[in-house]
C-alpha cells in the first residue's frame, strides 16, 4: 500500500431530507495514523456525514473510499468489518445487556457466534471468548468502568454510557474509529486520560475521525481539522490554520443564530 | 383467459365495501393510538351479534338492529379503552398489540358465552337474485354497498369539516406535534374510539349480512383489512378505503386466474408487496 | 386410573406446547422478532411428518396421492427441517420490517399456509385431515416390567420429556452463547450490532429458522401421538396461546416460557378434571380462555417481565439516554 493514499476518503457526499440539504458536496480525506477532527455548529451536518460514511444513511450522491476501495454500496456491517467502526452521538448502548456483554459484542471473527460452535462449545469459541475477556478487562479498567462490569448498561450515567460505547468500539480493533461527540457528558477528570489514550492508540497506528463540540480540545488533539457549516466543508487543514479561519468563526459565533 | 365477468366486479365491489369499511375504522384507531388492535375483529363481531339479538330474538327489523348494533360498539370501545388500553398508554406498540390479543380472547369468548359458538343468520327474506345486465345482484348486497358508501362519505365529511375531525387528522399525522399545538389528545382518543367503534360495528353487521355470524367472523376478516390499512398508509382514511376496494375487486377478479379458494392470497401478496415497496402507503404521506 | 391417564395426556400436551414456547422465546424473548406464524410452523412439522410416515391413496375419499411410509424418525427430522426452512423463507421476505408490520405479515403468511394445507388434498387430504399416523414403537407397549405395566402414553411422555429437556438445554446454551449475545443486541437496538460488523439479517434468519424448527418438531410429535391431524388444529388462536404463555412466563427466560406454558395448558385442560355437572359447565371452555386473556393483560400491567422474567433487565432496558 502506498503511503500517500488516504485511509478514508469522502468524495462529494450529498444528502437531502425533503427540501433540506443536510450534506452538500462534502469531500475530505483522513490519512492513516492521524486524528482528524470534524467541527461545526449544531446542524452543520456532522452526524449526517458520519451516517453517510458508515452506511447508516444511503447516499444521494458521492463516494466513500476506504483504502482506495469504493464502499458506498456496502452495508454498515460490511463497512464495519472492513475496519471502519463508529459510535453514535446519542448513545446507543444496549441498555438491557450488562456492561461486559456490551464489550464482548465488539469482538470480531468470533466462532461462538456460529450456531454449531455455540451449541458444541467449540474450543476455538471458548478461546476467543477468553481473549475478549482479557481485552475487555483492560479497556474497562482504563475507562473506569471495571467496577460496573456486571451492571446493566441502562443503569449507567450518560457519561459512562459514552465511555462504554467507546470501549465497545475499541473492542473491534478498528483501523479507523469514528467518534460522534465522545466526550459529551464525560467526567472532566477522565477526559484528559481519554485524550492521552486516543493519542497512544494513534501512535500505535489507529486512525480517528472525531466530531466534538469543544473546539479547544479538538484543536489540541487533532492533526487535521475539518470545519463544516450548513452542510458544506468551509475549511480543512492543520488546527492552527483552521483556528484562524474567519468563515468558521463567523459560523460559530456570528451571523445566523 | 376468459374475459373478466362483470359478475366478479360486482362481487368485488361488495367485498371491497366490507373491507373498506373495516379498514376505515381500524386506520383511524391505528393512526391516533399507534398500535394494531387485534381485538378490532371482536368489535366487529359484537356489532353483528347485538344486531342479531334485536333482529332475531326480539323480532325487530334488521335496520333497527343494525343501527343499534353499530352504535353500541362505540361506547363499548370507549369503555374498553378506559378499562384496559388507557393503562398501557406509555408502553410500546408491541405491548399494546399483545394486550389487544388478551382482550380479543376475552371478548370472543364472552360472545361465545352469550350467543353460543354456532353460526347464525339474520332474519332477512331469502329472495331470488334479480339480474341486471347479466349481473346477479342481491338486495343484501346493494344494502351493503349503499350503507358502506354512506358511512364512508359521512366519515369523510366528519374528518374534513368538523373541528374534531380536523384535529384527528392532525394528531394522526403526528401525535406529539398535535399535543404541542394544544390539542387535547386524550379527548381525541375518546372520539376516535367512538367513531372507530361505530364503524367497526357497522362493518360487523355488514359482514354478517354478507355471510353468517360466527364469534370468529371479525378475526377472520382482519387480514384483508390489515392489508387495506397498510396499502393505504396507516392513519390515512382515504387510502384505507381505496386500498379496501382495490383488494376486494382484485380478490374477486383473481378467480379468473387462480382457484377461488386462494382468493385471500391476493390480500396477503398485496400486504407483503405493499410493506416491502411502499412502507408509507399508496399515497406516501402516512406517519411511518 | 382414569385420572392418571388424563394427567399423562395433559402432560404430553404441555410438553409439546413447551417446545412451541421455546421456539417462540428464541424469536421474541431473545431476538425481539414478532412471529405470529407459529401455528403454521407447527402445522408444517405435523403434516410433513405425517406425510412422510403414512401411505398415500388411503382413506375414505382416497384423495391423497403422496405418502412415503418412512420410519417415524425420518418424519420428525423432516418435519423440523421443513418448518425451519419455512421460517427462513418467511423471514427472508420480512425480517427487515418494523416490529408490528412483521406481526401482520407473519400472521397472514400463516393463514396462507393453512389455506394451502386445507386445499391441496392430493398432498394433505384437505379438510378431512390425515389419519392413522403411526406411533413410534407402539408394538412394544404395554410393557410389563416386573409387576409394573408401562402404558404407551407414559412411554411417550418420557420420550417427549427427553426431547423437551434437550431442547431446553440447547436453546438456553445458545441464548447464553456469543450467538445469543448478538440476538440480544438485535432485540435491544439493531443498529448497534450492525455498527460492530454483525450481519444482523443473517442472525435474524437463523433465529427464525431455529425457533420454527423446534415448533415443527413439536408438530411432528403432536401428529405421532394423536394419530390424526386436520387443518382446524392450526388456527391463529394457537399462536396467540403460545404468545400468552411466553409473556406470562417471562420473555427471554426459557424456564419462564415453560412455566407460562404449564399455566396456560393447565388452565385450558383443567375442565377435563372437573365433573360435568357443576354449574356453567358448558361455558367452562370459554371461561378458561377468558382467564388466559385476563391473565395476559394483568401480567403485562403488574409484572411486565412475566413470572420468571428479569425485571431488572426490563427496567434497565427502558432507561433511554437523553
Ligand atoms: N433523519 C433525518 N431526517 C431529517 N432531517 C435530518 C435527519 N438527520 C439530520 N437531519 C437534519 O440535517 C441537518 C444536519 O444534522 P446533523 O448532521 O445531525 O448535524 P450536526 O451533527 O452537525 O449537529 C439538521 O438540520 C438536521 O435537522
Ligand atoms: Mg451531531
Amino acid at each position: 500500500m502506498t503511503t500517500s493514499e488516504p485511509l478514508l476518503e469522502a468524495r462529494d457526499l450529498r444528502k437531502t431530507f425533503g427540501g433540506l440539504t443536510a450534506v452538500d458536496d462534502v469531500s475530505f480525506t483522513v490519512d492513516r495514523g492521524t486524528i482528524v477532527g470534524l467541527i461545526g455548529p449544531n446542524g452543520a451536518g456532522k452526524s449526517t456525514t458520519f451516517n453517510l460514511v458508515t452506511g447508516f444513511y444511503d447516499l444521494d450522491d458521492g463516494e466513500v473510499r476506504l483504502r482506495g476501495e469504493n464502499v458506498a454500496d456496502l452495508s454498515p456491517e460490511e463497512r464495519s468489518q472492513k475496519g471502519m467502526v463508529r459510535t453514535f452521538q446519542i448513545t446507543r448502548e444496549l441498555t438491557g445487556m450488562k456492561v461486559r456483554e456490551n464489550m464482548h459484542l465488539g469482538g470480531q471473527d468470533h466462532d461462538g457466534e456460529k450456531v454449531l460452535h455455540a451449541l458444541t462449545g467449540a474450543p476455538s469459541a471458548r478461546e476467543r471468548e477468553k481473549e475478549l475477556e482479557a481485552r475487555a478487562e483492560d479497556l474497562l479498567e482504563t475507562l473506569g468502568l471495571w467496577e460496573l462490569r456486571d451492571e446493566y448498561a441502562g443503569n449507567l450515567s450518560g457519561g459512562q454510557r459514552k465511555l462504554l460505547e467507546l470501549g465497545r468500539a475499541l473492542m473491534t480493533d478498528p483501523d479507523v474509529l469514528m467518534l460522534d461527540e465522545p466526550m459529551a457528558g464525560v467526567n472532566p477528570r477522565l477526559t484528559e486520560d481519554l485524550l492521552s489514550m486516543i493519542r497512544d492508540l494513534r501512535d500505535d497506528g489507529m486512525t480517528f475521525l472525531i466530531v466534538e463540540h469543544d473546539v479547544e480540545m479538538i484543536m489540541s488533539l487533532c492533526d487535521k481539522v475539518i470545519g463544516m457549516h450548513n452542510g458544506e466543508v468551509l475549511t480543512a487543514g492543520p488546527p492552527e490554520k483552521v483556528q484562524d479561519d474567519d468563515r468558521l468563526l463567523e459560523a460559530y459565533f456570528g451571523g445566523e443564530v | 383467459m376468459a374475459g373478466l365477468d362483470p359478475q366478479f366486479i360486482w362481487f368485488g365491489i361488495v367485498s371491497g365495501s366490507l373491507i373498506a369499511l373495516g379498514a376505515l375504522g381500524l386506520t383511524l384507531i391505528f393512526g391516533i393510538l399507534d398500535f394494531i388492535n387485534i381485538a378490532y375483529g371482536e368489535y366487529m363481531a359484537l356489532g353483528a351479534f347485538v344486531a342479531f339479538s334485536l333482529n332475531v330474538e326480539f323480532g325487530l327489523p334488521l335496520f333497527v338492529g343494525a343501527i343499534v348494533g353499530a352504535l353500541v360498539v362505540g361506547p363499548v370501545a370507549i369503555a374498553l379503552d378506559k378499562a384496559v388500553f388507557q393503562h398501557f398508554r406509555n408502553r410500546s406498540a408491541i405491548v399494546l398489540l399483545v394486550v389487544s390479543i388478551g382482550l380479543s380472547f376475552v371478548l370472543r369468548n364472552v360472545i361465545r358465552i352469550v350467543w353460543g359458538s354456532g353460526s347464525k343468520r339474520f332474519d332477512v327474506p331469502i329472495e331470488e337474485a334479480p339480474t341486471y345486465f347479466g349481473v346477479r345482484i342481491l338486495a343484501d348486497q346493494v344494502g351493503i354497498v349503499v350503507l358502506s358508501l354512506c358511512v364512508l362519505g359521512g366519515t369523510y365529511l366528519l374528518l374534513r369539516r368538523t373541528d374534531v375531525g380536523i384535529a384527528m387528522r392532525a394528531a394522526s399525522d403526528d401525535t406529539d406535534l398535535a399535543r404541542l399545538r394544544g390539542i387535547d389528545t386524550e379527548r381525541l382518543v375518546l372520539y376516535v374510539w367512538l367513531i372507530g367503534g361505530v364503524i367497526a360495528g357497522t362493518a360487523g353487521v355488514m359482514l354478517g349480512l354478507d355471510a353468517q355470524l360466527r364469534p370468529t367472523m371479525g378475526f377472520t376478516a382482519l387480514i384483508p383489512i390489515f392489508a387495506a390499512v397498510i396499502l393505504g398508509g396507516i392513519g390515512d382514511p382515504v387510502g384505507a378505503v381505496v386500498g379496501g376496494y382495490a383488494i376486494g375487486i382484485l380478490q374477486e377478479a383473481s378467480v379468473v386466474v387462480i382457484p377461488s379458494e386462494y382468493k385471500p392470497l391476493i390480500g396477503l401478496i398485496l400486504l407483503v408487496v405493499g410493506l416491502l415497496t411502499r412502507p408509507d402507503g399508496l399515497f406516501g404521506e402516512a406517519t411511518r | 386410573m382414569g385420572y392418571a391417564s388424563l394427567v399423562v395426556t395433559v402432560a404430553i400436551i404441555a410438553g409439546i406446547y413447551s417446545l412451541l414456547a421455546i421456539g417462540m422465546n428464541m424469536h421474541w424473548g431473545d431476538t425481539g422478532l414478532l412471529n405470529f406464524a407459529h401455528a403454521a410452523f407447527f402445522a408444517i412439522g405435523a403434516y410433513t411428518s405425517a406425510i412422510l410416515t403414512t401411505t398415500g391413496g388411503e382413506g375414505l375419499l382416497a384423495s391423497r396421492v403422496v405418502g412415503f411410509e418412512f420410519p417415524v424418525v425420518v418424519g420428525l427430522v423432516g418435519g423440523s427441517v421443513l418448518a425451519a426452512l419455512a421460517g427462513v423463507v418467511i423471514a427472508v421476505t420480512s425480517v427487515r420490517l418494523e416490529g408490528d408490520y412483521l406481526a401482520m405479515v407473519t400472521l397472514s403468511s400463516a393463514e396462507m399456509i393453512r389455506l394451502g394445507i386445507k386445499n391441496e388434498a392430493w398432498l394433505t387430504s384437505g379438510a378431512q385431515g390425515i389419519k392413522n399416523i403411526p406411533r413410534p414403537m407402539a408394538d412394544a407397549f404395554p410393557l410389563q416390567l416386573g409387576s409394573v405395566t408401562v402404558g404407551y402414553d407414559l412411554f411417550y411422555l418420557g420420550f417427549l420429556l427427553v426431547i423437551v429437556a434437550a431442547s431446553y438445554l440447547a436453546f438456553t446454551r445458545l441464548s447464553e452463547s456469543p450467538f445469543g449475545r448478538v440476538l440480544h443486541a438485535i432485540r435491544e437496538d439493531e443498529d448497534v450490532p450492525r455498527a460492530l460488523g454483525k450481519h444482523t439479517d443473517v442472525f435474524k434468519l437463523k433465529s427464525f429458522g431455529l425457533g420454527a424448527g423446534v415448533a415443527g418438531l413439536a408438530g411432528a410429535l403432536w401428529a405421532h401421538f394423536f394419530f390424526a391431524i386436520n387443518p382446524s388444529m392450526f388456527l391463529p388462536g394457537l399462536t396467540f396461546t403460545i404468545w400468552a404463555a411466553v409473556i406470562i412466563g417471562g420473555a427471554g427466560n426459557y424456564l419462564g416460557a415453560i412455566a407460562g406454558t404449564l399455566f396456560v395448558v393447565l388452565t385450558r385442560q383443567v375442565t377435563r378434571f372437573i365433573p360435568g355437572d357443576i354449574p356453567m359447565s358448558s361455558e367452562l371452555p370459554f371461561i378458561r380462555l377468558i382467564v388466559i386473556g385476563i391473565a395476559l393483560i394483568a401480567i403485562l400491567y403488574y409484572r411486565p417481565a412475566g413470572l420468571l422474567g428479569d425485571e431488572e433487565r426490563l427496567v434497565a432496558g427502558q432507561m433511554e439516554a437523553e
